[in-house]
């Protein structure tokens, strides 16, 4: 029974895929990794947000757990030996890819989709699973365009509307294959309480939310990426 | 001037403002319903689930302007409570525009137990009988698998139903539970109950020593898990104050029903060894979390409840008891915390531990019903004597509930080693006639299947890993040779597909794409093994974990079924 959420000063050591690095109190091992060029997909995890650790794209294995563990949520111990890059890791990383990139539309809403840029990098190509039947397109919101056929439950613009911005407009309503992203009592956008601020369209990694007006623009696939991804020789 | 130009401006402004807020508002007519129904609740976030209870009790469904009252009412969100409601199987709700609620649910078990004994036929019979007037639809495990086929006609229980007893029981308008006959709370004084925990409480008995005997008598977590029992007291110990203990009496694995048959008919040996544990950790709190599948045992324990609070036998703390709403996820342990603090039963990342940082953020011991109905019999036999019960070099006793093609499906007190043969053969009354022993699930829906062939294999933790199979809550289903194993397994995807909670992909998602797989005559067992690993490896919990056990389990030990 380690803690999590240490509150230690002294930097934590730990093996990293064989290479010893050293951990800032509280930094989580995907941080690390990415401050060590380690590269761990991810999608529910954005910086800023609350790390929530549903996805399971970021799962690595840690020497003497009996499961792998989502890296985005977890502190390395010292001395701990994680394996980020390793076959068993990895296999499960590129499964939860290959899950949700079935669930997508044929062309993806945005040319940056972070899922198809992740699946890319992991060699992940198309999914051996059917499509799934495609929820319709709500466009009844002036600035903010959903569709939820390229969504992949992350929550991350949940987390966007209701932690950062505190509107909590946004909900995720129903189980199982049918858990699904509402907006109030899973209204329309557009007659629902938003007030537009556009922090989910920020938020969300596959353009299931995008700028309504972008959609009016004769493009296939929009590219609007806040984030960093210079590091990527694909780059579209 | 210029302050009489600002005033313009500020008027002008004023104009534009929208005669109401954006989104839905709660109506006064809505709102003056919901505070009726919900009463003295105190408003409080944690208690949304209770309040939706009261108010479909009071309406028969949800709707929407009921829920945006609620909303109001309970200073939330719309969207917080649509997404709490639209979670739990049990909530009806119903849109505005939407036909009312049919005034009767009729609902069919679909199980593992049930569809052995025929569930299929009597949903469809009921189906094209009733379902006109009334709703008939099929619901996960509601724990009568020794009565199986089972239909629920409104909260009461039809057990070994045939479409003819439903519908008398429709006609009748036998909608209520009859109350169980359970040993009240004088009866289990004047047999000895409480004067443990009396004793206890007067110093009597020393902490450490207590903590020790139950470490002596091999006792673990019984709920499935199997940590040791004196361990987590010790972990849940070692954090600060205040703590709280929680009763896991969610109940809900396929073919489990012992958690049942301990509350119906022995209550307050139940409750005594839930004081007792409180007491072991000095708890200021205690809930219990009840399956809502269970009412008859809410309105008996919600009784003996009242009567031990009339006459304590000691100063004993508070103890709440809290109404599930239909969702197995949330007999995983920190699904039932989110529950209790009136949230979407999704689990939680660990660490940190519930003995830890538990419910509302306390140190939480949380206990399966049977871990703490042994409490009592363990401290007055001896530790020593009960763990000497156990057989094949295993400790203790349990209960195991023994369902499928046996002659005497039930509850039975066995020794932990005991075999599933013996099970069969010994406690069960044999094989039904006609039917001969071919496989059986040793741990419900989650723990596996295993051939006939195996049935010899001692039956405790840990015992049966080397075979990818766990006894978990030691639910013991026979399946015979008019069954197969691939139909089993279907069974239970199907039924972990419609309990995962959605929140992370591998479970979500896996379950439902295990279930396409497996409707397909030639399986690709390549995907679904690929599949399987990654759901054991990635999922939160044990239920994202576990579900891939009976397709991993019939590839292994079952080949020959999956010859096209």
């Amino acid at each position: 029974m380690s803690g999590n959420g240490t509150t230690g000063t002294a930097d934590i050591a730990f093996t990293l895929d064989g290479e010893t690095v050293t951990a800032r109190p509280g930094e989580t091992i995907l941080q690390v990794a990415e401050r060590h060029g380690v590269r761990i997909p991810h999608l529910c995890y954005a910086e800023g947000l609350r790390a929530d650790g549903n996805c399971r794209a970021c799962v690595v294995e840690i020497e003497g757990e009996r499961v792998l563990a989502p890296s985005c949520c977890r502190e390395p111990a010292p001395g701990m030996k994680v394996r980020a890059t390793g076959e068993r890791a990895r296999r499960a990383q590129k499964m939860v890819l290959e899950l949700l990139l079935a669930d997508m539309p044929e062309a993806p809403y945005r040319a940056d989709s972070e899922l198809d840029l992740w699946a890319r990098e992991l060699g992940v190509e198309g999914s051996r699973f059917p499509a799934r039947p495609a929820p319709e397109p709500d466009l009844s919101h002036p600035a903010i365009a959903v569709r939820l056929d390229a969504c992949i439950r992350c929550t991350r613009c949940v987390r966007a509307c209701r932690e950062v911005q505190v509107n909590d407009v946004i909900g995720y309503a129903g189980r199982g294959a049918n858990a699904r992203i509402v907006f109030d009592l899973e209204d329309p956008m557009g007659e629902s309480s938003c007030v537009g601020c556009g922090e989910c369209v920020q938020a969300c990694p596959t353009g299931a939310l995008l700028p309504a007006a972008l959609l009016r623009l004769d493009v296939d696939a929009v590219l609007l990426s806040p984030l960093d991804w210079s590091w990527s020789d694909e780059w579209p | 001037m210029m302050p009489e130009k600002r005033e313009e401006r500020a008027g002008q402004r004023k104009l534009r403002v929208r005669p109401t807020p954006k989104g839905r508002v709660a109506e006064p007519q809505a709102v003056a319903e919901v505070r009726q129904a919900i009463d003295e609740l105190p408003r409080r976030a944690d208690l949304l689930i209770e309040a939706l209870h009261r108010i479909q009790d009071a309406f028969g469904a949800l709707a929407d302007r009921h829920l945006v009252a609620l909303a109001h009412e309970l200073r939330l969100t719309p969207a917080e409570v649509y997404e709490v409601a639209t979670f739990y199987h049990q909530f009806d709700i119903v849109r505005a525009g939407d036909p009312p609620p049919a005034p009767l649910t009729v609902r069919v078990c679909d199980s593992i137990a049930c569809e052995l004994a025929g569930s299929a036929r009597l949903l469809e019979s009921l189906a094209s009988t009733l379902g006109r007037s009334l709703r008939v639809i099929p619901t996960p495990c509601v724990g009568r698998c020794d009565k199986a086929p089972v239909a629920v006609v409104g909260r009461r229980p039809v057990d070994r139903a045939t479409p003819e007893s439903v519908e008398e029981a429709v006609l009748a308008g036998r909608t209520e539970p009859a109350p169980p006959a359970a040993i009240d709370y004088r009866t289990y004084r004047d047999h000895g109950g409480y004067r443990l925990l009396a004793e206890w409480h007067d110093g009597g008995r020393d902490v450490e020593e207590l903590i020790a005997a139950i470490e002596a008598s091999g006792l673990r977590g019984l709920g499935g898990a199997g940590f040791p029992t004196a361990r987590k007291w010790r972990f849940v110990r070692a954090a600060p104050k205040p703590r709280v203990v929680v009763l896991n009496a969610d109940e809900g694995e396929p073919g489990t029903f012992k958690d049942r048959h301990c509350l119906e008919t022995d209550p307050h040996r139940v409750l005594e060894g839930l004081l007792l544990a409180a007491r072991i950790v000095e708890a200021e709190e205690v809930y219990i979390y009840l399956r809502d599948e269970y009412p008859a045992i809410r309105a008996l324990i919600e009784r003996e409840l009242a009567a031990l609070a009339a006459d304590p036998p000691c100063p004993i703390p508070t103890i709440h008891l809290r109404r599930g709403a239909g969702a197995y996820v949330c007999g995983e342990e920190t699904a039932l915390l989110e529950s209790i603090e009136g949230r979407r039963g999704e689990p939680r990342l660990r660490p940190p531990f519930p003995a830890q940082r538990g419910l509302f953020g306390r140190p939480t011991l949380v206990h399966n019903v049977e871990t703490v109905y042994w409490l009592r019999e363990i401290l007055e036999e001896g530790p020593e004597a009960f763990a000497a019960r156990g057989v094949r070099g295993r400790k203790g006793m349990r209960h195991f509930s023994v369902s499928g093609r046996v002659q005497r499906p039930g509850v039975y007190r066995a020794p932990a080693g005991v075999t599933a043969r013996e099970l069969v053969e010994e406690y069960a009354g044999g094989m039904l006639p006609g039917h001969t022993f071919y496989a059986y699930l040793p741990g419900g829906a989650s723990g596996g299947i295993l051939p006939a062939s195996l049935a010899d294999l001692p039956l405790d933790f840990d015992t049966l890993a080397p075979y990818g199979c766990f006894i978990g809550s030691a639910a013991v289903v026979i399946l015979s040779d008019h069954d197969r194993a691939r139909d089993a397994a279907r069974n239970l995807v199907r039924f972990f597909a419609h309990e995962s909670c959605g929140k992370c992909t591998p479970c979500r998602s896996g379950t439902a794409r295990t279930l396409e797989l497996l409707e397909a005559e030639r399986w690709d067992t390549a995907l679904l093994a690929e599949l399987g690993e990654a759901m054991a490896d990635a999922s939160i919990c044990g239920l994202g974990q576990a579900a891939p056990n009976p397709v991993r389990c019939v590839m292994r030990f079952f080949p020959e079924e999956l010859e096209t």
